[in-house]
C-alpha cells in the first residue's frame, strides 16, 4: 500500500490541471456551439463599461441639479402632517389605512417575502426560461391583470376614502381590522384566478398573472401614498399635497 | 516626438507592467480569454458568453446598474463617515457643515442619497426583469432566494441611513416605521425595543440605526452579493431559451 508519493506526484511532469470539482449531469454549455456565444473582452465588457459610464452621468447631474432633503431639527413634540415613512414604504403605509397595523405592517408583507421565495419551487417549468413573459399567452395575462388590478385598486381607495368600510362596520374591531381586508384580498385573487382560467393557462402563465398583480399593486399604492396622500392620509391632488408630503 | 506605438511600448513592455497584467494587449482569442482569467476582477466573467443574454432588451443591465450603484454607495458613504457623528448633539450640524462648508461635500451627500433612491428602484426592476424572463426558475431558484434578501437588505438598508440626518423627516419617517413594526403580534413591542433600544425614538435609536447601517447589514449585503454572482456561475451563467443552449432536462444526460 505504501507508494512513495513521490510517484504519485511526480515533480515537474508539467501537469497543469487539476480536480475542481464533481458534478452531476453535464456542464451548461454542452451541445452549444461556438457561434452561440462571444468573447466576454470585449464584447460583454464594452456593454457593462457603458452601463456604468450612463449611470454615473445620471448621478452627476441629478446630483448636481437637486439637492438632498434636510429639514428642521428633529422635535418630537412637532408631528409632521402628514407624517409619511420613507417613499418605497408607502405601500405599505397605505394598505395600514385599510386593515389592523399587525395586518397591514407585518403579516402581509412577511407572507409576501416567503411567497415569493416559494415561486420557483413552485413552477418548475423550464421550457419558457429566456422568453419574456413565456408566451404569447403570457403577455396578454400580464395585460389582463394589469387592468384587472388597476381597477380594483383605484375602486377600492375611492370607496374607502368616500364611503368608508368602517362607517358602514365599526364593530367589533375584528370585522373592518381583519375579516373584510381578507375576504377583499382572497375574493378578489380567486376571482382573478377563475378569469386567467378562460385562456387555459400552465403554472408559468397563471404565476405570470398573479405577479405581475402583485408588481401593479407595489407600484400603485406606492404612487397613491406618495403623491395623492395629503394632511391627515386623506386623499388629495399632488398639486393641493402640503409641503413636505413628498419623503424622499 | 516618440509615435504611439512607442509610449505603449513604453508603458507596457517592463516588468511592473508584465508583473500586473501578465497578458498582451487583448485582441487575439487567447489573450482575451486570458485578460478575464489573469485578473482577480475580471475573473467573476465566464471567457465567453451567450450572445442571447447580451441583448440590452433581456436585462436591461438592472443587475450590474444595482451593483455599480452599491459600490458608489459604499465610496460615498466612507466619505461622509469622515464628517459624520451620529449623537443627537452632532448628527445634523455635521449634515449642515457637510452643505455649506466641506468640499464637495453637499455633492457627496446627494450622490449617496440618490443613488440610494436609484438602487431601491433599480433592485426592484431587475427582479421583475428576473421573474418575467423566468430567470428564476431551475436551475437558478437558490439565487432567487438569494436575490429576494438582496431587495429586502437593500430597503432596509436605504431605512436605516434614513434616520441620520436627525432632522423632521428622518425622525416621523423612522417613527412611523417602528411603530409599525410595534404592532406585530407577541413579539412586537419587544423588536421595537430592541431597534430604537428606548421607549421613543431618541439618541439611542441614532446609534443603533448608525451599526446597522454601517455595518450589521452592509457586511451580510456584500456577502450575499458575492454568492449571487458566485451563483449566476455555478448555475451555468446567465438563463437564455432552450432551444438556444439545449440545456438538458433536469439530472439528465444527453
Ligand atoms: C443588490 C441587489 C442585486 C444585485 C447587485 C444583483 C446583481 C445581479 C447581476 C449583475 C445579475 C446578472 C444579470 C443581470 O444583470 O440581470 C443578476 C442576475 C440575477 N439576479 Fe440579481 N442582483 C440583485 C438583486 C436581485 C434580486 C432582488 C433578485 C430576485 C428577487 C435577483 C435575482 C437574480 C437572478 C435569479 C439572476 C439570474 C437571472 C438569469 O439568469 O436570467 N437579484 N443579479
Amino acid at each position: 500500500m505504501s507508494k512513495d508519493p513521490r510517484q504519485l506526484f511526480p515533480r515537474g511532469s508539467g501537469q497543469r490541471y487539476g480536480l475542481m470539482e464533481l458534478v452531476k449531469g453535464t456542464s451548461p454549455m454542452v451541445g452549444k456551439g461556438p457561434e452561440d456565444t462571444v468573447m466576454s473582452w470585449p464584447h460583454l465588457l464594452i456593454m457593462e463599461v457603458l452601463a456604468i459610464l450612463g449611470t454615473t452621468v445620471l448621478l452627476l447631474f441629478w446630483s448636481l441639479a437637486i439637492n438632498a432633503p434636510l429639514r428642521e431639527f428633529a422635535n418630537p413634540d412637532v408631528t409632521e402632517n402628514p407624517a409619511k415613512a420613507a417613499w418605497y414604504f408607502m405601500q405599505l403605509q397605505e394598505i395600514l389605512l385599510h386593515m389592523h397595523p399587525a395586518l397591514a405592517g407585518v403579516i402581509i408583507p412577511v407572507v409576501m417575502v416567503i411567497v415569493l421565495m416559494a415561486l420557483p419551487y413552485i413552477d418548475r417549468s423550464r421550457e419558457d426560461i429566456g422568453i419574456w413573459f413565456a408566451s404569447k399567452k403570457g403577455r396578454k395575462i400580464a395585460l389582463f391583470s394589469t387592468v384587472y388590478t388597476t381597477i380594483w385598486l383605484i375602486g377600492l381607495i375611492l370607496f374607502d376614502e368616500y364611503i368608508r368600510v368602517r362607517s358602514l362596520i365599526q364593530e367589533p374591531e375584528i370585522w373592518p381590522g381583519w375579516l373584510i381586508p381578507l375576504a377583499v384580498i382572497f375574493g378578489l385573487s380567486a376571482l382573478l384566478y377563475f378569469l386567467l382560467r378562460r385562456w387555459r393557462p400552465t403554472t408559468r402563465e397563471m404565476l405570470i398573472g398573479f405577479f405581475t398583480a402583485f408588481v401593479v399593486t407595489y407600484i400603485l399604492l406606492t404612487i397613491v401614498g406618495l403623491f395623492f396622500r395629503g394632511l391627515g392620509m386623506h386623499l388629495t391632488l399632488p398639486w393641493n399635497l402640503p409641503p413636505g408630503a413628498l419623503t424622499f | 516626438m516618440p509615435s504611439n506605438r512607442s509610449i505603449t511600448r513604453i508603458i507596457t513592455q517592463n516588468r511592473v507592467w508584465q508583473s500586473i497584467f501578465r497578458q498582451g494587449y487583448p485582441d487575439t482569442d487567447e489573450n482575451q480569454s486570458k485578460a478575464i482569467t489573469n485578473s482577480w476582477f475580471l475573473h467573476i466573467h465566464p471567457v465567453r458568453v451567450k450572445t442571447h443574454t447580451l441583448k440590452i432588451s433581456y436585462t436591461w443591465g438592472l443587475g450590474v446598474i444595482s451593483f455599480y450603484l452599491l459600490v458608489v454607495l459604499l465610496v460615498t458613504g466612507i466619505w461622509l463617515m469622515f464628517y459624520y457623528a451620529p449623537s443627537v448633539e452632532r448628527a445634523y450640524t455635521d449634515i449642515q457643515n457637510l452643505e455649506t462648508s466641506v468640499t464637495f461635500g453637499m455633492l457627496m451627500r446627494n450622490m449617496h442619497r440618490w443613488a440610494a433612491h436609484l438602487m431601491v428602484l433599480t433592485v426592484f426592476l431587475h427582479m421583475c426583469r428576473v421573474f418575467w424572463t423566468g430567470g428564476h426558475k431551475h436551475p437558478r431558484e437558490f439565487n432567487w432566494v438569494v436575490g429576494v434578501m438582496l431587495w429586502l437588505l437593500t430597503l432596509l438598508l436605504s431605512y436605516t441611513g434614513y434616520l441620520l440626518p436627525w432632522d423632521q423627516l428622518a425622525y416621523w419617517a423612522v417613527t412611523v416605521g417602528t411603530n409599525m413594526i410595534g404592532t406585530t403580534p407577541l413579539i412586537g413591542e419587544q423588536s421595537r425595543l430592541i431597534l430604537v433600544g428606548a421607549l421613543e425614538t431618541g439618541p439611542e435609536a441614532l446609534v443603533r440605526f448608525y451599526a446597522l447601517h454601517i455595518f450589521a447589514l452592509f457586511l451580510p449585503m456584500i456577502i450575499l452579493v458575492g454568492v449571487h454572482f458566485w451563483r449566476i456561475r455555478k448555475d451555468g451563467g446567465l438563463s437564455s431559451p432552450l432551444a438556444s443552449t439545449d440545456e438538458p432536462p433536469e439530472g439528465g444526460v444527453k
